[in-house]
C-alpha cells in the first residue's frame, strides 16, 4: 500500500508533468548542455537537441528546472570553473575553458554567484579543509557557502 | 548569513551513526558529549567541509510525536542529492535498507525514499 506521500507525488506528478516524452526531451537537453557547455551553444542549439522549437522548449524547460536554458548553462560553467580553479587553472584559463568569453564578465558573475572572484576563491578553499585532504570542487569555503548555484 | 548545519532527529545516536556511516556512507565530522547526548555531526565523504548534518537526539516529547505523523504519512524528513539514483537503490537494498518508494521520475529529477532506522524517511534525489 503507497504512503501518503506517494500518494501526493503520483497526484501532483499526473498534473503537472503529464507527458512523459517531454522529460525525455528536457533530459536530452540538459545532457547537451553538460557536454557542450564549453562551445558557444544557444538556445537554437538547446532547442534542437531537445527536438521541438524555441519557443516550445524554453517554456517546457522553465516548467521542468525553474529557470531557463541559458541560467542553466551559466550554472554549469560556473561549476566547472570552480572545478578548474581550484585544479590550479587561472581566472583566464577557467573563464575561456568553460565557455566564457569576457574574462571581466566571468570575473563579475563569479563574484556575484560566489561571493568573491575567482582566485579568492582558490585561495580560500585550499585553506578549508580540516580532514587533511586536497580541497574538492564542493569544498565549502566562504565563497561557497554563500553561492546559490 | 550561510547553512552550516541541519539536522534530523533520532531515537538513538549511537544507531543513527552506525546507519548514517556504515549503511548510507557519510564520514563522522564532529562528536561532542553533552550530558545524555552528544553534537553529534556527519559530512559526506567528498564535502567534508560542507552542510553538516546534525543527529539530533529525540530528547523533546512533542518532537517525536511531529517525526511520528511524518513517518506514519511517509514524509521524508530529508533529501540528499546522489549521481544515480538506481545504483544507489540497488547497492542499499543490498544492504538491507527498506525503501517505502523505489526510485521515481518527478519532472525532471527522480526519486527515492528509504527509512533510516532511526524513525525517519530520507529522500534520494537525482537531478
Amino acid at each position: 500500500m503507497s504512503s501518503y506521500y506517494q500518494q501526493e507525488l503520483h497526484r501532483l506528478r499526473a498534473i503537472v508533468f503529464p507527458h512523459a516524452h517531454r522529460r525525455q526531451q528536457v533530459l536530452q537537453a540538459r545532457q547537451f548542455i553538460e557536454a557542450h557547455y564549453a562551445e558557444p551553444i544557444g538556445l537554437p542549439d538547446v532547442a534542437a537537441a531537445a527536438g521541438c522549437s524555441r519557443f516550445h522548449f524554453l517554456r517546457l524547460f522553465r516548467q521542468y528546472y525553474g529557470r531557463t536554458p541559458h541560467q542553466y548553462l551559466t550554472t554549469v560553467r560556473l561549476r566547472e570553473a570552480r572545478r578548474l580553479l581550484l585544479a590550479g587553472a587561472s581566472a583566464t584559463e577557467a573563464c575561456f575553458a568553460v565557455g566564457f568569453d569576457s574574462v571581466s564578465s566571468f570575473t563579475a558573475l563569479f563574484r556575484q554567484q560566489m561571493g568573491c572572484p575567482p582566485r579568492t576563491f582558490a585561495v580560500r578553499a585550499g585553506q578549508k579543509s580540516n580532514f587533511g585532504e586536497a580541497p574538492r570542487p564542493e569544498a565549502a569555503d566562504s565563497c561557497a557557502q554563500n553561492a546559490s548555484l | 548569513m550561510n547553512i552550516k548545519v541541519t539536522s534530523v532527529m533520532v531515537t538513538d545516536q549511537a544507531r543513527a551513526l552506525q546507519f548514517y556511516t556504515e549503511v548510507l556512507g557519510f564520514v563522522k565530522k564532529t562528536d561532542i558529549p553533552l550530558g545524555e547526548h552528544s553534537w553529534l555531526t556527519v559530512v559526506a565523504p567528498d564535502e567534508r567541509d560542507g552542510v553538516e548534518l546534525l543527529l539530533e537526539p529525540l530528547g523533546f516529547a512533542p518532537a517525536r510525536t511531529y517525526q511520528q505523523a511524518l513517518f506514519e504519512a511517509g514524509i521524508p524528513l530529508a533529501t540528499f542529492n546522489v549521481a544515480d539514483v538506481q545504483r544507489e537503490y540497488e547497492r542499499l537494498l543490498a544492504l538491507g535498507v527498506r525503501f517505502s518508494m523505489p526510485p521515481t521520475p518527478m519532472g525532471a529529477v527522480t526519486l527515492a525514499v528509504l527509512d533510516d532506522t532511526c524513525g525517519n524517511y530520507i529522500q534520494l534525489v537525482q537531478v
